[in-house]
């Protein structure tokens, strides 16, 4: 084959579509991402698991400190994983019991009277199941007299509708290894007394029994749902079989996933709303003032999904073909800005991070009139929002305008429309 | 048949033409977006004079402007791009919904402390977006509990305060507007914010997508709950009584958008007679609060409409995004 031929058949190429072996290779890609970082996610949360069993069967204030290490060491791996919650329905199902927020903390357990009481949204805003036995619920007296797995995950979460009724995951437990953060914009974190976990008369804040119960079943919880979840993207798994059972559908989950992540969900939701309601509480970790690290490590999921690659807890790469070579080969040009802002963003996300590392955490950054906070915490939005325009662009450059994101009988069964 | 079928889709979603694309860009910016920005810029600054010759909660005047503002908001309300975005302004004047009832706690906070902060106009710019823009306003006009907290001096500073904040904000994204923000649409590939008419189109496109989700899932899926456990609390400005207007309002602004946006030919009339049917419905409902949703009928009529407003959006999706040549974009709702 001659150079011209050559040239012209890259041409000829350039114009169509990836192929679809092209296509599967990077769907294999993310796939194996996704079932690295949850197989990841479920042994950091067997550790955690592991120092959870040890606080509340000896406790001390030495392994409070330690599951709550776990418990950060935990948030590394996950939050690389939101990347795969919007565009994959198997993950958006799940994600609430993992990872809801914010919450109602005060159907959990005592809060201070600060909190305040029900509301107009939320009737069990302060049911404090630790503290209480029996209670009413919509109308309905229930049996709390053993706290089981079964009641937190099927009558207390999510309970009368109220996504703030968060009895499960994550922040539940975080809440449960830190207690509210009462320092307002001031420095310091939550400041649970290890004693909340200690038995007889040493006992602090009442029904310690029934709060390390309490925290052994929403841990338990957590290793189970994540687990499963591993699975799910392991060879043959539910997830996995649905983003490669189709190529453009299979594309169009990683560019749903990154775009919903860093716009609406993180630039919005997470980070530009706390900041303009100047709420201490609006953080996403805002009992162990943990934010900065869950804000860089979902960042980083972002651009792990674009560069096909993730760098496993225990230090392996996984990579492989990636969307990155996909646009590359179309659009040097395009996948050249993708890179940039993914990197902008990270180091925006970075400087948040350093910040909070000095001293200055995240919910100081939110107070009225904090310019420094301000300028932190908005180059991070403008990043993510930046990124979601050139992730729009690469849409269109893959070819997959006119994907119904939401999907539809009409698109996604052509054949039923005429049954 | 297949052949035939196959050929016809490809003829529809034939894209429209660059200098085509000019010419919509010109007549939304132009018929659309300034008129409306306008009428809020004016019916703000007369709820601001309103509000500083009478703050009594019960004032005729007071309420009327009040009601007249923030209709041109609903108006504009899709339109959340460039000058509205800007310093936090359309958040600023819109808080809502409100999951954790941030609006009566941050109006408490402020009155129990008479925090001095409202005095001027560049403090009261500082405080959180949840006492700011129309939906607290509403609070402190119509709701018992707020329209008689003590002291009643301090509660007339804040409704003057949060007025002339709504002022200053709907004026700046006008200035912006007319400042440079409309050429800069009118223009691009000049700038970096729009490199083709293809991206602002997209962003028109957007913006009626974003703004048919948000009438669906706040305004109209909010107040419905589950069938079990109806949640008519939740519905849009209940207070002022308000909520269905505001439905009808957005499909108005939407529909005018979605006109201006279509190519002609089916497309634009498979649309406009899906905003006719929505239009339709939303006026024979007779349930200005959605109160209704409590019981089984009145569930299933707003059901009705809701389920309209989704088709709008399917059409939207399907057909609208293809014949433009562009995807659906991600929006600032998005997420959870």
């Amino acid at each position: 084959m001659n150079r011209l031929t050559l040239a012209a058949s890259a041409l000829a190429l350039g114009a169509l579509p990836a192929t679809a072996q092209e296509a599967r290779d990077v769907l294999d890609t993310y796939a194996n991402i996704a079932e690295a970082a949850y197989g990841d996610s479920h042994h950091t949360a067997l550790a955690l698991k592991a120092a959870i069993h040890e606080l509340v069967t000896d406790p001390s204030q030495d392994k409070l400190e330690a599951a709550r290490a776990a418990w950060i060491s935990a948030r590394v791996p996950y939050q690389q994983t939101e990347v795969f919650r919007f565009g994959n329905p198997i993950v958006d199902d799940w994600e609430g019991r993992v990872n809801s927020w914010p919450l109602d903390e005060g159907l959990i357990d005592y809060v201070d009277a600060s909190y305040g009481g029900p509301t107009d949204e939320n009737e069990a805003a302060v049911v404090n199941v630790i503290g209480h036995p029996s209670f009413s619920l919509s109308g309905q007296t229930v049996d709390a007299s053993e706290i089981s797995t079964d009641l937190l995950a099927d009558v207390l979460h999510e309970a009368a509708g109220v996504e703030a009724n968060v009895a499960t995951g994550y922040h539940a437990i975080e809440f449960l290894l830190w207690g509210q953060d009462l320092n307002g914009h001031g420095p310091g974190a939550g400041n649970r007394p290890w004693t909340d976990f200690a038995v007889g008369d040493s006992c602090t804040g009442g029904n310690c029994d029934r709060r390390a119960a309490y925290l052994l079943a929403a841990t338990g919880l957590l290793v189970d749902d994540l687990e499963w979840m591993a699975a799910q993207w392991a060879e043959g798994g539910a997830a996995r079989e649905a983003v490669l059972a189709d190529e453009t559908a299979g594309l169009t989950a990683i560019l749903t996933g990154m775009g919903s992540l860093s716009y609406g969900e993180q630039a919005g939701e997470r980070m530009r709303l706390g900041l303009m309601l100047n709420d201490p509480e609006e953080e996403h970790d805002c009992f162990s003032d943990n934010t900065h690290n869950s804000h860089y490590y979902d960042g980083m999921g972002v651009r792990n999904v674009y560069l096909g690659e993730y760098v496993r807890t225990d230090g392996t790469l996984v990579s492989g073909p990636s969307l990155s070579d996909l646009v590359s080969a179309k659009d040097p040009a395009l996948d050249a800005e993708m890179q940039a802002k993914l990197d902008t963003t990270m180091a925006a996300l970075g400087a948040i991070r350093t910040a909070a590392e000095q001293g200055f955490a995240y919910d100081m950054m939110l107070e009225r009139g904090n310019a420094q906070g301000e300028d932190l915490v908005m180059a991070g939005v403008d990043g993510l929002i930046d990124q979601t325009r050139s992730i729009e662009r690469v849409v269109a450059a893959l070819g997959l305008n006119g994907v119904s994101i939401e999907g539809s009988d009409s698109l996604d069964a052509p054949d039923a429309v005429f049954q | 048949m297949r052949p035939a079928l196959v050929a016809l889709c490809v003829t529809l979603s034939t894209p429209v033409l660059a200098q085509d694309q000019a010419e919509v860009i010109t007549d939304v910016v132009q018929n659309h977006v300034m008129p409306r920005y306008a009428a809020l810029d004016e019916a703000a600054a007369k709820l601001d004079a309103a509000a500083q010759s009478d703050c009594h909660p019960e004032s005729d005047d007071l309420r009327a402007a009040f009601n007249e503002a923030f209709d041109t908001w609903i108006g504009v309300s899709h339109l959340r791009f460039g000058p509205s975005e800007t310093d936090d302004r359309a958040y600023a004047l819109a808080f809502w919904p409100d999951p954790r009832g941030d609006t009566p706690s941050a109006l408490r906070s402020l009155i129990a402390a008479e925090d001095p902060v409202v005095v001027s106009q560049k403090g009261y710019a500082e405080v959180s977006i949840a006492a700011r823009g129309f939906y607290p306003l509403e609070f402190l006009l119509y709701d018992e509990e707020f329209a008689t907290l003590a002291p009643e001096s301090y509660r007339c500073a804040l409704v003057q305060a949060i007025a002339r904040d709504i002022a200053a904000n709907a004026a700046a994204i006008y200035a912006d507007w007319t400042g440079d923000y409309a050429t800069l649409l009118q223009s691009p590939g000049e700038n970096a914010a729009y490199r083709s008419a293809a991206d602002v189109i997209q962003e028109f496109y957007d913006a009626l997508g974003a703004g048919l989700e948000f009438t669906s899932d706040s305004r109209l899926a909010r107040p419905m709950g589950s069938f079990d456990d109806p949640k008519p609390a939740r519905a849009e400005a209940r207070r002022s009584g308000r909520s269905l207007r505001h439905v009808q309002l957005s499909l108005a602004a939407l529909s005018d958008l979605s006109a201006r946006l279509a190519p002609s030919g089916s497309v634009a009339q498979d649309l406009e007679a899906a905003f006719e049917q929505a239009e339709r419905l939303a006026a024979g409902l007779g349930d200005p609060i959605f109160a209704g949703v409590a019981t089984p009928e009145g569930r299933f009529r707003v059901e009705a409409l809701k389920t309209s407003v989704d088709r709008i959006s399917a059409l939207v999706n399907e057909e609208l995004g293809p014949a433009l040549g562009v995807a659906a974009g991600f929006n600032a709702a998005d997420g959870d």
